[in-house]
């Protein structure tokens, strides 16, 4: 099992990916492979923002709710 | 100076006379020093030998007779009143002849106000050539001591005006109180222990203060030990000592001087509803900080996703192309295209017969058109 990369290291990843992919250097299985874990890095990626944003909100609520 | 005593039995008497210059002598190893004191009482007269006053201590009323010879004290010509103050360089003596104790003054010098503001400006320019006022001794005041301490008079305004300011500001602020003797001659002595007193307590910053008094009353804070300890205190201090205009010398020596108490307390605390506002501002400013990262990595996290899905469709279409231009060029370069043209393959025996003299007349060949083909002999050769 290896360790989820950090957000930082996926979206490093991912542009990476793009960046092959647009240059067209790599070969047609490779390309399908490049473009099926760019769609993981992608969901990954997402996974974590939309989890910081949840964090935001419930942090702001909690934030709201001491104000004196 | 031997004294004789008389023996009544087991009883050692002295004569009065014996008894004077037993003392007398035992004086005279003391020491000469100065005194300060007002004159009052002076006593001057022509067939004297000696001029006579008293010195007297206006902290506490105490009195000190002094002789001093009369053309010496003449000499001087300082036009003496009651009530001056002086200094006076002498010796103790005893007047043998009536068992009385006095100063005999070898020197007099008056000590005015100007005479004092020459000493205390001597005094000044002494501990500034040490470098006890220099800026760079200065110590930043904490922004939030954990104790306060505070020396002052025990029913003073001054520790009134502090205090209140101090919880106004901060309700929650600790302040261990030293009172002490804030004037007279026992004030320098009993401030520097209630300094050490405070700092053993672990207070993080001093507030040494004093409401507003006469130059005389405020003369303990100019005081040089109170100076060098207020300088070598281990933890901060600041000094609100008088009024505005006056400038003790242990103000220069403090890490920081307030013009009243109250400003004093006001440097030690930060104002708690201050601090709150300016909290709240900075959580604002976090939240709108983190949202908008969020935002530009979502963008960013987009746009890249956008492209993904793009790639592999954009390089199918570019491999589509190439494939029909290949697929193109193949059919270009087949011969089938050439015979489209008119021309003609001749094979003989299965080879390609290339020039005339490959083949023999009367010879059977094969010719392939662009549609089928036919069978022929041979005529001539060329």
């Amino acid at each position: 099992v290896t360790e989820e990369p950090t957000f930082e290291a996926a979206q490093k990843e991912l542009e990476e990916i793009v960046h092959r992919l647009e240059s067209g250097e790599a070969p047609l299985d490779e390309a399908l492979r490049l473009w099926q874990r760019g769609e993981e890095l992608y969901r990954l990626c997402k996974d974590r923002l939309d989890a910081a944003e949840g964090k935001i909100e419930e942090l702001a609520s909690r934030a709201e709710a001491a104000k004196p | 100076v031997k004294v004789e005593a008389i023996d009544y039995g087991d009883r050692r008497v002295y004569s009065v006379g014996a008894f004077n210059r037993g003392i007398a002598s035992w004086l005279s190893r003391l020491p000469t020093v100065w005194v300060e004191g007002e004159i009052t009482e002076l006593r001057r007269q022509v067939r004297w030998a000696s001029v006579f006053f008293t010195l007297k201590d206006p902290a506490d009323g105490a009195c000190l007779g002094v002789s001093m010879p009369r053309g010496q004290f003449d000499g001087l010509r300082l036009d003496l009143k009651d009530g001056d103050r002086v200094h006076v360089y002498g010796r103790p003596e005893l007047f043998e002849a009536r068992g009385e104790f006095r100063l005999r003054a070898l020197s007099l010098e008056r000590f005015g106000l100007g005479e004092h503001l020459a000493a205390l400006e001597r005094l000044k320019q002494k501990l500034a050539g040490e470098g006890l006022f220099a800026a760079e001794r200065k110590r930043p005041l904490p922004f939030l001591p954990r104790r306060i301490g505070l020396v002052t008079g025990n029913d003073a305004a001054a520790k009134r005006d502090v205090l209140t300011t101090i919880t106004a500001r901060f309700p929650a602020a600790n302040v261990l109180v030293g009172e002490t003797y804030v004037q007279g001659p026992r004030a320098p002595g009993a401030i520097i222990e209630t300094l050490r007193a405070l700092c053993r307590e672990d207070v993080d910053v001093i507030v040494l203060a004093r409401g507003g008094g006469s130059f005389e009353d405020l003369l303990p804070f100019s005081d040089e030990r109170l100076v060098r300890a207020v300088a070598a205190c281990p933890v901060p201090v600041v000094t609100a000592v008088g009024h505005e205009q006056d400038t003790p010398l242990c103000d220069l020596a403090a890490d920081a001087r307030a013009s009243t108490p109250s400003m004093a307390a006001r440097l030690v605390v930060p104002d708690l509803a201050e601090l709150l506002q300016r909290l709240d501002r900075g959580r604002a400013g976090l939240e709108r900080g983190a949202r908008r990262a969020l935002e530009r990595e979502r963008r960013r996290l987009d746009r890249a996703h956008e492209r993904l899905d793009r790639a592999p469709r954009l390089l199918l279409e570019r491999g589509r192309a190439r494939l029909e231009h290949a697929g193109g060029r193949l059919r270009a370069l087949s011969p089938h295209a050439t015979l489209e043209r008119g021309y003609a393959i001749v094979r003989s025996e299965g080879a390609i017969v290339r020039s005339g003299g490959a083949v023999e007349p009367g010879q059977q060949v094969d010719v392939e058109l662009a549609e089928g083909g036919f069978g022929a002999r041979v005529e001539e050769t060329r």
